[in-house]
């Protein structure tokens, strides 16, 4: 039986502790400071940052129990050489689920103005506003907080499943298919939770709310892309690292490749979306419609606006176009760290305009606070990917991803 | 690593031990023998189909517009719903070319080739609508930006319905190029077999002079992939713009920034459908059961699944949308969609594209020939009935209601659409007489992974444990 192990690091343990304390004393002097600010704007800014770094990692991590429903569902054995590392990441989305949870109900049930108003969330208190009080079926505390809980603990809960699912196949009798198939058939009950969850109410609430009388159709869509290419950037993070400390050893360039490829082609798809959702408004122009992008596009967002495109699109696009580019690690870790920080910047427009108009920040506390989340992620996950083998040892397709050329 | 190995959970995708030769025999084989009186059943009956419609088409052209029940307040009646539902189907070819070639779907090669002549022939029937529709068809040309002795008169590049000519102008250029560059070694093949002076002639001509040397084949192969990539982003772009014919506009219903996506979503999953409909009938008439198995059909099936339920979210999100926006006409829109006068095919929609593919997550009933084939049927019909409904309900009830009106088809409009189907199939048997159903260059490919013979030699391989394995993939020269 081939098995492979992994011992974390001295010093990756170290750096995620320093991430970990460096966000910790950004969020303790953000608490100090900007919560004890007699400026309200301060007060949201403060809640505005958690909101952003709290929901965009928890994104970015279930979109790694999302590729290997996808994965499975297509039979795809390309995956296994370096399948422990998204269920690694799966497998910690319950952490990220519940800090995500407290700081999104703490919003909707604590934060507020001087007039008792939440500054974030303004469909908490409708008060005369027509279009919120006929929005209230839906955007009301009640339900915000029942889809929120369903659906963290509906993906904690496929996160860990699949992860010791595919640990348990190890030890199954050689060749055998039953736990393959089971596997198979919980993936199609997750993609059906993630349809209704990731790719439809959750981002109306969670984001789209924030401006609470806009709206647009394909809003989810759009985050899930947003989303899912930084999770394949994440993944393809940990997989370079892992392959620079001898681990992964049946990891091969044509596996590297085929992240390059995913990278490449789900940025496009993200510019696709971005792009459909953009013109279509702004041919339209209709005022409702357009109010979302006046502010990001002319107001003092405007540069952010065009970074957005320039990294997400441009610079990935021109960067992984070529075959070398996606064999290369350095061109491959490079860009994958600027793809996370770009769609990071790309949920920093979804979240920040509406509540802090042309009072943006993106300073000492903006950028102290994703420490925190990274020192999580780091520590968490690499001591997940250290409890178990990194073989997907008696997989029926694992030897398929030893012959496997991208 | 040079071994050829596919996992022991697939199953093959070319069964009854077949060798290279017994391939190459069994797809020329309807090309060389005289057509089953089948074929001339079905050939003369869509010649007729197709001279109705010529004759209808003919009237409209004669008598003008007026023939047919559109009016004032719905603009756009059966002629727009045939053009998008027609070229929806198209995807399904240029998804499973091109997009199944990247993905390195070895299953495409058994359904590739009828897969992509669907998609030239549906993007044919498409564009007679448009075309037809404007009524003055012999100004059809204004279409074209071209230099004019018409003063400033140019097309309006401002305009979605302009940007549908060039997309569908240059997917219809590369689906072709696409097919054909694919046929040119099968026409070889044929060329080498042929018995008479005219069929080697013929095949010889089309073939373009192939010889099957490495050279032909590394620049075939270099094609392929350019193409493909071509195809890819052509083939989203395409009905992304079908969409914008709609989604640019400021008609409640009509306007929302969902559709770009859905639409490319319901186009594969029609397409995939009309792709089941045909093949299921090609590999029994033309007993390709071996090349054609139930697990090419399952796989589909699929698709089908997934784009459906895509189509699904995406109709409920519109759905919910029109209430959460509290924008008055949009709720009253979807009010008379789903209950008002055509609430009928608001249902039948609902029915056919939602409800009707959830089936296909039993594994039984997906790899059940009979149920596939009606709900394939099915799958059609919904995705009529979608384009029906976005185009006429919305329209039929507009900002006016002094002049809200119900919109039926008359008899040349019937006829013109009973004819796309004649020009469809017309074609469809000429192709499967003509030109071999299935890549007999492409399935040679996925033979000794996947064919069935070859995969009970695999079995030594599965028995081994990873290490071995290991090692005999590095040395293996």
């Amino acid at each position: 039986m081939m098995t492979e192990r992994f011992t974390v690091p001295a010093k990756l343990k170290t750096t995620g502790f320093a991430l970990l304390i460096i966000g910790l004393l950004t969020l303790i002097a953000g608490g100090i400071t900007l919560l004890g600010s007699a400026n309200e704007i301060d007060h949201s800014r403060f809640w505005v940052s958690l909101l952003h770094n709290s929901v965009f990692f928890l994104f970015i991590c279930v979109a790694s129990i999302f590729i290997q429903a996808a994965a499975s569902l297509a039979q795809g054995g390309w995956i296994l050489a370096y399948k422990r590392i998204p269920e690694a990441i799966g497998a910690n989305v319950w952490i990220f689920g519940i800090i995500a949870l407290a700081v999104l109900f703490a919003i909707v049930f604590g934060a507020a103005d001087h007039n008792g108003h939440n500054p974030i969330y303004h469909w908490t208190h409708p008060g005369d506003d027509k279009i919120l009080q006929g929005k209230s079926a839906f955007l009301n505390p009640g339900m915000f907080v029942g889809f929120s809980v369903v659906a963290v603990v509906l993906w904690s809960w496929f996160g860990i499943k699949f992860r010791q699912r595919s640990i348990a196949q190890e030890t199954a009798p050689k060749n055998s298919t039953k736990i393959y198939w089971g596997v198979i058939a919980l993936s199609g009950a997750f993609l059906f939770v993630y349809a209704l969850t990731m790719m439809s109410t959750i981002p109306w609430f969670w984001i789209m709310s924030i401006d609470a009388h806009w709206f647009s159709t394909l809003f989810s869509w759009y985050v899930f892309a947003s989303a899912f290419v930084s999770g394949i950037s994440l993944i393809l993070l940990w997989v370079i690292y892992l392959k620079g400390k001898n681990a992964l050893k049946l990891v091969t360039k044509e596996h590297i490749h085929d992240l390059g490829k995913f990278m490449f082609a789900f940025s496009i798809f993200w510019t696709y979306l971005w792009f459909s959702q953009f013109m279509l408004i702004w041919y339209g122009n209709i005022p409702e419609e357009t109010t979302y992008f006046k502010i990001r596009m002319q107001g003092p967002y405007s540069f952010f606006f065009y970074a957005n495109i320039i990294i997400n699109l441009v610079l990935p696009i021109f960067i992984l176009m070529s075959r070398p580019s996606k064999r290369n690690y350095f061109t491959l870790v490079f860009i994958a760290f600027m793809i996370i920080f770009g769609h990071w910047i790309d949920f920093y427009m979804m979240i920040n305009p509406s509540p802090m108009q042309e009072n943006w920040f993106l300073n000492w506390f903006e950028l102290g606070v994703p420490f925190f989340f990274v020192g999580i992620l780091i520590l968490a996950v690499s001591n997940t990917l250290s409890k178990a083998s990194l073989i997907t040892e008696n997989h029926p397709l694992l030897k398929e991803t030893l012959v496997h050329i991208s | 690593m040079h071994l050829k190995y596919e996992s022991f959970v697939r199953e093959p995708l070319i069964t009854g031990d077949k060798t290279y030769a017994q391939v190459t025999e069994d797809i020329c084989k309807p090309i060389e023998q005289k057509p089953s009186k089948l074929w001339y059943v079905g050939f003369v009956l869509s010649l007729l189909f197709l001279g109705f419609g010529v004759f209808s088409v003919f009237w409209e052209v004669y008598w003008g517009l007026g023939t047919w029940g559109i009016n004032r307040t719905v603009g756009w009646g059966w002629d727009i719903t045939n053009f998008v539902w027609w070229v929806g189907i198209g995807h399904a070819g240029t998804l499973i070319s091109a997009i199944l070639l990247l993905f390195r779907q070895g299953w495409r090669t058994g359904v590739n080739r009828a897969a992509e002549a669907m998609t030239i022939f549906a993007v044919m029937c498409a564009g007679q609508f448009p075309i037809f529709h404007m009524g003055r068809v012999w100004n059809a040309f204004y279409v074209l930006p071209l230099p004019n002795t018409r003063g400033p008169l140019w097309p309006n590049f401002n305009s979605a319905l302009l940007w549908d000519v060039f997309a569908i102008s240059t997917y219809f250029t590369v689906s072709l190029l696409f097919w054909y560059s694919g046929l040119v070694p099968d026409f070889a093949t044929i060329r080498d077999r042929a018995k008479t002076k005219l069929r080697k002639r013929l095949y010889g001509l089309a073939s373009f002079g192939w010889t099957g040397t490495a050279k032909n084949w590394q620049r075939f192969e270099a094609l392929s992939l350019v193409l493909a990539g071509l195809s890819t982003p052509l083939v989203l772009s395409v009905h992304t713009i079908v969409s914008f014919d709609f989604a640019t506009s400021v008609i409640p219903g009509w306007h929302a920034t969902i559709f770009p996506p859905y639409f490319v979503a319901g186009a594969v999953f029609s397409g995939f459908a009309m792709v089941q409909t045909l093949l299921i009938l090609v590999r029994k008439i033309y007993k390709m059961e071996d090349y054609i198995t139930l697990g090419h059909i399952e796989a589909m099936n699929k698709v089908i699944v997934l784009t459906g339920s895509i189509v699904g979210v995406a109709y409920l999100t519109e759905l919910f949308m029109a209430w959460y926006s509290q924008v008055h006409f949009e709720q009253e829109a979807f009010k008379y969609r789903v209950f008002g006068p055509y609430w009928w095919a608001y249902w039948a929609m609902m029915t056919c594209n939602v409800v009707s593919p959830q089936f296909f997550w039993f594994k039984k009933l997906r790899r059940n020939i009979v149920f596939t084939f009606i709900l394939s049927i099915v799958v059609n019909i919904g995705m009529w009935f979608e384009r029906f409904v976005i185009i006429v309900t919305t329209l039929a009830n507009d900002f006016l209601p002094s002049s809200w009106t119900y919109y039926s088809p008359t008899w040349p409009e019937l006829g013109f659409y009973l004819g796309t189907f004649g020009l469809f199939f017309t074609c469809f048997f000429l192709f499967s007489k003509y030109f071999p159903v299935i890549a007999i260059a492409e399935i040679k490919f996925t033979l000794k992974v996947s064919g069935d013979k070859y995969k009970r030699d695999m079995q030594r391989l599965d028995a081994m444990t990873t290490e071995e394995f290991l090692e005999e993939a590095n040395h293996a020269h």
